[in-house]
């Protein structure tokens, strides 16, 4: 979970930035399509800055802004949906009418728009159309439509039990199904399916999980850290099915859901499924606006798009080749765009070799840098812990840390520094007093 | 709480000590302040006493072939083995090996047995490799083996004159006492004749660090001084000696600059030594292994004695030559026979002794004449002449010379019989009959010490499993060899009687040993008995020995021996010496299980002068292989400027069972003295040299465990074992031999890093931890050693198991090497009580309790505040 940084609910007052000429108005509009966590980054950003924008918030959701990350925690009833906040309840709250005294240094207000979608976006008119009718001006718009759970490659439209979990709604449906002695069954063990396996479980569930590849979160993980982790999750009752994927889904003759068969003729009985194989960009709005997209909404390194004024952000975006799916750039795209949107300085947008971390039913996760199996290797296994620590030329480049994830971060800035390890070595892969101290003595 | 006075069962100072019971245990042992040995003071071994109870590597039951048998199929078995041994290959083919550390009436009836009933003279003692040449230094000069001195001597000569005695380390107490009376008599003057700079130098005004065996020459050449400068007693040696003439003449006209020459001395040390001993009519000297344990031994302790007899300095308070034994009993064993040449109390094998011993045993077949001598039995076994040997309390794989001899000797021999309280040692790997023998404080019997002070030892807890007292399964043997009538013992307390009654028997003042005084002890009086010195005639005065210038040989003079001193041979490489460390004893099947006794000197160690170190390229710590062509040994370097260039010490207590390859034996040629058959243990040519190594370890383990290393040595932790292994394979295959042994039901957590060559692997057992092995290409790179010594009683909370392999704990700070062993305060307490002004030894004991009981870390706390001085000052 992404440690929130402190916040303050109204901007320092400073020099205020020169309104666009051309607009009547004294503010400028904003609008983010998009109530995700993306969204509330920008906010939690633009709320440390000072600007002269009006924000319009329009999700799909009747829930804005909560965080999306914790959703499995929910489903396992570990937290709380009072948890998921990630803004201020006041911010969240209908808007007021706009009569406010533009000529005072007040801050931009937040509106938010929920339980309705954005249907169309005029970027000459410079509106945005709801699926309820109503128009949004802006002078700036972001998309923020983050993205949605990659379709199965297998028929099973219209099974009853064929279920996906992605919004705090879809949580509230799975809380809600009788659990007991019934069997789920969680299709990919990326880290989506993982969490949502790790709450079928705690909901009591039986619970298994399909994977193509053999290696569970094989994009996060090397082999050992993924059967570390593998038998954590065992050890909590989870099952796996590794390096086989789902060829049909059978159902009974009420259209309920009753097995799925495997590409290697095995069948597994079935009464809930769930498929976490991927998650797809939310692009179609842009596409549809005439801007430019690939997987994701094209970006630059400002987040700007192919329209002028018109930003995107998230999961829904692409830079360069890259996709985005964790917390850790995606504060970052919103840090750039906050700052370019309120024309504050700021660096731009680079891809970095984010830590991934994580934490999967209690099991902690850590990895940086590459885990190149050529270069020299630190491994420490055992006690349901499993590091591994990979050495070039008595540099640190990479690290795997699954049980105990001490000293990752120190080991994100060994790696990034590229300095060289020396003594540290002997005590490295315990972190950095014991290795320090080690180096010292 | 009640308590039980008894004696201490390690060396020949003979402590008295006052086990304090309860609830059926030994709670704790402390010095007998009425001990006349030692009037309270214990060393950190006597201290430590109460550790070494208990089953731990006990051995409990009778096995034979492998098998747990009953006692009656032992006795069975190993009656009728001897009898067909000795049926099929005549009596010399069966031999008793026995020990110094055997109760006289365990030696008694032994002795009795073979000698008396089973017409072999093969009784010999591992008391052989301790004092035997003085034994017959004493027999040559004096009649009789007989120690003119007491301890009381030594505090109150004026002249300590210390030769081949590391006394502080051997003999702590008598050490002590020695300070003690330098302390009170800042005027005693001690002079310390060793190769080594040893702790027993702290006190010495004098060390002379001469070359290896070539005392005699120094003593010849005092003979030769006291002659030319005046100093002899005319009167006593024309009242009361003879040979002093041919003495003079073997001695010829070496001087101080000859003797100089010779033993590598300065003349001027020499010159002053001379006129020391010349001025001072109190003078003592006190020797021990250094010159005893040399294949010219006898003429050593001659050479010493001599000094004395011309002097007229014996048989008087605060003077005589004082022969210190090694073993608790090697005296007890000297009075009842134990040695191959001697038959019993004092009486050898002219035919007039044999048949008056004969008469009083009534005995059915008695040995002829004397048997075979240690060295010479195992070589008589090897060569396949002996077929039968009973070994008792004693680990010669380990103790004689050319153990590869040894082995062959053990091999080769059709059947034999261990007695232990030991299950494992390098001997008993060997027994086709295991006997399980109680052990100190289990049994019951007497003692002599150095100063012929004969003590009870008490039994003060049960023994334990089947273990039975030594003089109890010999009587059952003779029993089943159809001898009970003879051997017919109620208890040690009729054992004693009849030895104390052969002694009188016929005696009339012909013998000095003669203690028919207590052969009318009724059991109470047995059982009660203080510590009593002999002679303890029935009937008349018991004087000291020799106070009336009368001696035992036929004419009642002493005899002043013509000794041709000789030098060792030469060889090639460089000289051996060996010896004890301060906390362990013997081959460590006692102490070394007592984790405290350990810390001082802790893995296998070989010590050598620095300069010839940093000529072979040797740092501290690294392994050496030290060879010759009886065999090899390989131990760390211990680099000490104590040692003369050209030597090294290689301790004596290192078996197969706490090490790879330490037994100092194996370097030791079968070289013995012509008179006493003792072994040149303390002498021989090796060459040493580095030994290249890939891997280090440190395991801690709760079991010992099977490693075939170049290099491994093990001592008791708390818990369990600490290990320290090094070998020419990388850690990756070490690794590999050893994740074998390690507890295949633990539950693992290991680190590689396989290009650095650095392995950890943690195995616990539940919340218990089995062990924790640490493997590094560096030495250097290994967990601090204090670390590992504690890591028995270490529970990490559930998730922080694999913590440990850090090796490390930011949390505990180690107190560094052992220094004193009784309150454990190490070097690194030490160093921050000097830090913090603390000056002296005394204001060190204040502020930490170090040196305050045993006091036998003393010298070493002094080099402590020396060093820091230095350091200081520099």
């Amino acid at each position: 979970m992404p440690r929130h940084r402190p916040r303050t609910t109204t901007a320092p007052p400073a020099a205020r930035i020169p309104r666009r000429p051309e607009t009547g108005d004294m503010r400028r509009k904003l609008v983010i399509v998009g109530a995700g966590m993306a969204a509330a980054y920008v906010l939690q950003e633009l709320a440390q800055l000072e600007h002269d924008l009006d924000v319009t918030v329009i999700g799909d959701e009747t829930e804005a802004c909560y965080n999306r990350v914790l959703l499995s925690n929910v489903l396992a009833g570990e937290n709380s949906e009072a948890d998921l906040a990630m803004l201020e309840p006041a911010m969240l709250e209908p808007a007021m009418p706009e009569t406010d005294s533009p000529e005072t240094d007040s801050p931009g207000t937040v509106q938010f728009v929920t339980g309705t979608r954005v249907s169309a976006i005029d970027t000459d008119a410079r509106t945005a159309r709801c699926a309820d009718g109503s128009e949004h001006p802006f002078d700036a718009l972001v998309f923020a439509t983050g993205a949605g759970v990659a379709r199965p490659g297998v028929d099973c439209s219209g099974i009853i039990g064929v279920e996906v979990f992605r919004t705090l709604r879809d949580a509230r449906e799975l809380r809600a199904l009788p659990a007991r002695g019934r069997r789920a069954l969680v299709v990919g063990a990326g880290l989506l399916g993982l969490e949502a396996a790790h709450g079928l479980n705690e909901l009591g569930f039986d619970t298994r999980v399909l994977h193509r590849n053999p290696v569970i979160m094989n994009r996060q993980l090397d082999t050992e850290g993924g059967a570390q982790l593998q038998r954590d999750l065992e050890a909590r009752g989870i099952h796996f099915d590794l390096g086989v994927q789902i060829a049909g889904v059978a159902a009974d003759d009420n259209g309920r859901l009753c097995g799925v068969t495997l590409d290697n003729g095995e069948r597994l009985p079935a009464d809930l499924l769930l498929f976490a194989t991927g998650i797809t960009p939310n692009i179609e709005l842009a596409a549809q606006a005439g801007i430019a997209t690939a997987r994701g909404i094209r970006v630059d390194e400002r987040l700007r798009t192919s329209a002028p004024g018109v930003y995107a952000l998230g999961e829904c975006s692409q830079f360069g080749e890259h996709c985005f799916g964790l917390v850790a750039p995606i504060r970052e795209q919103a840090a750039v765009l906050a700052a370019q949107l309120a024309g504050v300085q700021h660096p731009p947008f680079c891809l970095q070799d984010y830590p991934t971390q994580l934490k999967i039913s209690g099991v902690e996760i850590y990895r940086a840098g590459e885990l190149d199996d050529a270069a020299e290797q630190l491994v420490l296994r055992g006690n349901g812990v499993y590091r591994r620590l990979v050495l070039r030329d008595n540099r640190l480049v990479g690290a795997v840390l699954v049980g105990d994830k001490r000293g990752g971060t120190w080991y994100s800035e060994l790696i990034s520094g590229g300095g060289e390890i020396g003594a540290l070595r002997a005590g490295l892969i315990f972190g950095r007093d014991v290795s320090e101290a080690l180096a010292a003595a | 709480m009640p308590n039980c006075n008894t004696t201490c069962p390690y060396c020949g100072v003979g402590c008295g000590v006052t086990a304090q019971l309860a609830g059926g245990q030994v709670s704790g042992v402390l010095g007998d302040g009425d001990h006349p040995a030692n009037a309270g003071r214990l060393c950190v071994k006597g201290t430590a006493l109460a550790e070494t109870l208990g089953d731990e590597g006990r051995l409990l039951h009778p096995v034979l072939a492998g098998h747990r048998v009953s006692w009656q199929a032992a006795i069975a078995a190993l009656g009728s083995k001897l009898q067909e041994a000795r049926e099929r290959h005549g009596p010399d083919a069966i031999a008793f090996y026995l020990s110094g550390q055997l109760l006289t009436e365990d030696y008694y009836v032994a002795n009795k047995l073979m000698k008396g009933f089973l017409g072999s003279g093969n009784v010999d003692t591992n008391s052989r490799l301790c004092m035997s040449s003085a034994v017959a230094a004493h027999k040559r000069a004096f009649g009789e083996d007989v120690v003119p001195c007491t301890y009381a001597d030594v505090e109150d000569c004026d002249l300590l004159v210390m030769v081949g005695s590391n006394a502080a380390w051997t003999h702590p107490v008598v050490y002590q006492r020695i300070e003690a009376a330098k302390q009170a008599n800042p005027g005693k003057r001690i002079v310390v004749i060793d190769p080594r700079r040893t702790a027993s130098c702290d006190l010495a005004d004098l060390h002379l660090q001469l070359l290896p065996g070539t005392d005699a020459f120094l003593f010849a050449g005092l003979l030769r001084h006291l002659a030319n400068n005046g100093a002899l007693d005319r009167a006593f040696i024309d009242a009361h000696t003879s040979g002093l003439d041919a003495a003079l003449d073997a001695a010829g006209n070496l001087d101080a600059a000859g003797v100089a020459q010779v033993t590598g001395l300065d003349a001027q040390e020499v010159a002053t030594f001379y006129d020391w001993f010349t001025a001072t009519e109190r003078t003592v000297s006190m020797f021990s292994q250094g010159v005893k344990q040399s294949a010219t031994g006898t003429d050593k302790c001659n050479a010493v004695i001599n000094c004395h007899l011309a002097t007229g300095r014996i048989g008087r308070p605060g003077m005589g030559p004082f022969s210190i034994t090694g073993q608790p009993n090697a005296m007890g064993g000297r009075e009842v026979g134990g040695l191959s040449n001697q038959l019993a109390a004092h009486m050898d094998y002219d035919p007039a002794d044999v048949d008056r011993v004969a008469r009083f045993w009534g005995a059915t077949d008695m040995a002829a004449g004397p048997g075979l001598k240690a060295v010479d039995l195992f070589q008589a076994a090897a060569d396949g002449h002996i077929k039968f040997l009973w070994i008792m309390a004693t680990n010669p794989a380990v103790s004689l010379p050319d153990s590869a001899l040894v082995r062959r000797a053990l091999a080769r021999c059709e059947f034999v019989v261990v007695s232990d309280c030991t299950a494992q040692t390098d001997t008993a790997a060997f027994a086709d009959l295991l006997l399980p023998a109680a052990p100190w404080g289990e049994k019951d019997g007497t003692v002599t010490n150095s100063e012929r002070v004969i003590s009870r030892q008490r039994q003060l807890v049960p023994a334990l499993g089947e273990a039975r007292p030594d003089w109890l399964i010999v009587t059952q043997v003779a029993r089943a060899l159809g001898l009970g009538e003879h051997f017919d013992y109620r208890g040690p307390e009729a054992i004693f009687r009849e030895h104390a009654a052969l002694s009188a028997f016929e005696n009339n003042g012909s013998r000095a040993f003669d203690i028919g005084a207590l052969a009318q002890l009724d059991d109470a009086q047995y059982a009660a008995l203080a510590p009593v010195r002999w002679p303890l005639p029935a009937s008349g005065p018991a004087i000291e020995p020799f106070c009336d210038g009368r001696f035992f040989t036929a004419d009642g003079r002493a005899r002043i021996v013509a000794v041709q001193p000789q030098a060792p041979a030469p060889g090639e490489g460089m000289t051996i010496n060996t010896g004890r460390f301060r906390d362990q004893w013997h081959t460590m099947t006692r102490t070394g299980r007592v984790p405290r006794l350990s810390q001082h000197r802790d893995f296998f160690s070989i010590s050598l002068n620095p300069s010839d170190a940093a000529q072979l390229g040797l740092a501290e710590g690294d392994l050496v292989e030290v060879g010759n062509a009886q065999g090899v040994v390989r131990g760390l370097a211990t680099l000490d400027p104590g040692i003369a260039r050209g030597q090294s010490f290689v301790p004596i207590h290192w078996s197969g069972q706490f090490t790879a390859a330490g037994g100092a034996s194996n370097l030791i040629p079968a070289i013995t003295d012509p008179y006493s058959g003792q072994p040149q243990s303390k002498f021989a040519h090796a060459s040493i040299a580095p030994c290249a190594v890939a891997s280090w370890g440190l395991l801690f383990s709760r079991e010992p465990l099977v490693m075939e290393l170049a290099y491994w040595s093990r001592i008791a932790v708390s818990g369990g074992y600490l290990t320290l292994l090094a070998d020419t394979a990388a850690p990756a295959t070490v690794y590999a031999q050893l994740a074998r042994e390690l507890g295949a039901d633990c539950e693992r957590a290991g680190y590689e890093d396989s290009v650095g060559g650095d392995w950890r692997e943690v195995g616990r057992r539940g919340d218990t931890l089995h062990y924790a092995l640490f493997l590094n290409r560096s030495r250097d790179a290994l967990p601090e050693r204090g670390w590992m010594t504690g890591l028995g009683s270490e529970t990490p909370a559930a998730g922080e198991w694999h913590q440990l392999l850090a090796g490390f704990s930011a949390e505990r700070e180690s107190a560094g090497k052992l220094v004193c062993s009784c309150w454990e305060v190490g070097e690194t307490q030490i160093a921050r009580a000097i830090e913090a002004g603390a000056d002296s030894v005394e204001t060190l004991g204040a502020a930490l309790r170090c040196g305050t009981q045993c006091g036998s870390c003393i010298p070493e706390l002094r080099q402590l505040l020396d060093q820091a001085r230095e350091d200081c000052a520099a």
